[in-house]
């Protein structure tokens, strides 16, 4: 409820956060290295053996969706109208041609977002905020620097709070908050004005808190947290650079003679994304009915 | 120990955008082991005066400042805020906006770690101070999820982890519900037992006239009345002329003495109080 970490106990979460943060930065190095469509979905798909190992299966569908949406705009406007396609292979009604190199670069760029994605929430998910930090400490970034990481992830939940209070103490005040659109938009300013005073406040508040806690002493500070670098992060940074060096290699000899990209792909993972999207509308449109009617019982 | 806990000796202090000092020739020492109780209006400076004891003002909330205040012996002036810390412990008003770590042991942890102690003796002093304030068992908890009594008690476990001899509580209750003060009281008792030296700025009489040794009165910066608590809350007179109280049986015995023409002595426990009285009636 305090940030996106989710409390499990498994192999992700015992690693270092350090490796974990490699790790982002391997995936993000693999997912340019690969640019070929049908590599980076057998990557998408080795990286979930990852998510269910940190048992955070069903929040990592539930973010990812959001990514998914950019992934379908990507596919189809590009697919669709990208310039450097030529070799149509497919139309849909109204005379719209899918070109070939336009889906490949669409198709790599979304898979991109999806890589980077899934990588990103395992590591917010898996890493305790506070271990992000003192490991950020060990790797001589400035205690501020970490502490203002921190408290960033910190002060949504009270930002969230504190934006309920207002808004209720603007309603009482004859605010219209439910109205139609247009009218809640304009309604933001007299929501926002105070949401920001009190924050600026409570920072301000808080900023003397924390002097009178020693926080600018100088001096070695120390962490109630430990992490350490155990065997199981060496395994896994192993594990990390057998991986990109297998990369390289397929990049630099394979891929003459390797061909995995075909019209075919292309087109179900088109298809694949519009169906995983549809079902998400699908989804909000039911909800959005649900509450309709259960408003009107 | 020849030195006074707090001595603080012709303070004077204004705030950049006032015409009038904020506090005006302040002049008061308390004894290791003493709690002192602030009283006074709103407004009469006593958040500022507490906060010239660890040195926040004026090192982070600036003003201009002339005297001297001085900590077991040596000048605030002379130290950082955050050097002080290692003495006085500053408790403030508002719960929540103390806490900005994610769990409760870290709340306590990020005071000790800034000084530095090692991590195996955190966890015992963490053990400690839950077991102060009477939250043993919520280590893992998210700070947010607390009560607002809970809250403050956190907050006052985290700056008793750091192991200060002066405690300083700037209206630690007056955010709270009856239930909630009886609990950060119960904390400030536990304290005195521990030998530690306190402030404790509040508007509740009962509750000061129960608990400190002396009390301060403070109105428009200046101090009225500085003396053991039951000499303060026993002038009547003094009090209302400030637009304070004593606490409700000592105004009892006041009022009735005044109606009636009597002398019974002024006290201000309960018990005391109605022995007085039941002598008196004979
Ligand atoms: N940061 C500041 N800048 C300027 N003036 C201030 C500042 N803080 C307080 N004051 C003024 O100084 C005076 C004393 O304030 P202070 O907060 O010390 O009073 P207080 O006795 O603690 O009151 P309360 O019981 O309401 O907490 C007030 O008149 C207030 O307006
Ligand atoms: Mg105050």
């Amino acid at each position: 409820m305090n940030s996106l970490y989710m409390p499990k106990d498994s192999l992700i979460h015992s690693l270092d956060p350090r490796t974990k943060m490699l790790f982002v930065v391997f995936v993000v190095a693999s997912s340019f290295i690969l640019n070929d469509p049908a590599l980076q979905l057998v990557f998408l798909v080795a990286l979930f053996p990852l998510v269910v190992l940190a048992k955070v299966v069903k929040p990592y569908l539930i973010s990812i969706q959001f990514l998914l949406l950019f992934a379908v705009l990507i596919m189809t406007v590009h697919g669709i109208y990208n310039p450097i396609g030529v070799t149509p292979v497919f139309e849909i009604f109204g005379g719209l041609t899918f070109k070939y190199e336009s889906m490949v670069y669409a198709s790599v760029m979304s898979f991109r977002i999806l890589v980077i994605g899934t990588a990103a929430v395992l590591f917010v998910m898996t890493t305790h905020p506070s271990d992000m930090a003192s490991a950020l400490v060990k790797w001589k970034v400035p205690h501020s620097f970490a502490f203002i990481l921190l408290s960033t992830f910190q002060i949504i939940p009270i930002i969230a709070r504190e934006a309920k209070i207002v808004m209720e103490a603007q309603q009482a005040r004859c605010l219209d908050v439910k109205g139609s659109l247009i009218q809640r938009v304009k309604n933001l300013v007299p929501m926002f004005a105070p949401l920001f005073i009190i924050t600026f406040m409570k920072v301000h508040q808080l900023s003397y808190v924390l002097e009178c806690r020693a926080f600018s002493r100088k001096g070695e500070k120390t962490s109630l947290r430990e992490t350490k670098i155990g065997s199981l992060d060496y395994t896994f940074l192993l594990g990390m650079l057998g991986f990109l060096a297998f990369e390289i290699y397929l990049k630099l000899f394979m891929m003459g003679s390797l061909q995995l990209t075909t019209d075919a792909l292309l087109t179900y993972s088109l298809f694949g994304t519009w169906i995983v999207f549809g079902f998400m509308i699908i989804k909000f449109v039911v909800k959005q009915f649900q509450g309709k009617i259960g408003g009107a019982n | 120990m020849a030195a006074k806990a707090i001595e603080v000796n012709n303070l004077t202090f204004s705030y950049p955008d006032t015409d009038e000092p904020v506090l005006k020739d302040i002049n008061f020492s308390i004894n290791h082991g003493e709690i002192l109780g602030i009283i006074g209006p709103t407004g009469a400076g006593k958040s500022t005066l507490a906060m010239c004891v660890n040195g926040l003002v004026p090192q982070v909330i600036n003003g201009e400042m002339e005297g001297t205040v001085k900590v077991n012996g040596s000048k605030v002036s002379e130290s950082s805020v955050a050097k002080m810390s290692e003495e006085v412990g500053f408790v403030f008003q508002e719960p929540e906006n103390q806490l900005s770590q994610m769990t409760i042991e870290e709340e306590i942890a990020f005071g000790m770690g800034n000084l530095g102690v090692p991590r195996d003796e955190m966890l015992g002093r963490i053990t400690h101070a839950l077991d102060q304030v009477g939250l043993t068992g919520f280590e893992k908890r998210s700070p947010l999820a607390l009560s607002g009594g809970q809250q403050q008690r956190l907050a006052i476990a985290a700056v008793l982890a750091m192991r200060p001899s002066i405690m300083i509580m700037d209206e630690p209750t007056s955010m709270l519900d009856p239930k909630g003060k009886n609990e950060v009281y119960d904390v400030l008792k536990n304290l005195k037992d521990y030998g530690m030296t306190g402030i404790i700025i509040d508007h509740e009489v009962e509750r000061i006239a129960a608990y400190c040794d002396k009390v301060l009165v403070l109105h428009e910066g200046e101090v009225q009345m500085f003396a053991p608590s039951d000499e303060v809350f026993t002038n009547i007179r003094q009090l209302h002329e400030l637009t304070l109280n004593a606490p409700q049986v000592t105004e009892f015995l006041a009022s009735y003495n005044q109606t009636f023409g009597k002398d019974v002595k002024l006290s201000t426990t309960l018990e005391e109080s109605v022995n007085n009285f039941e002598s008196a009636c004979k």
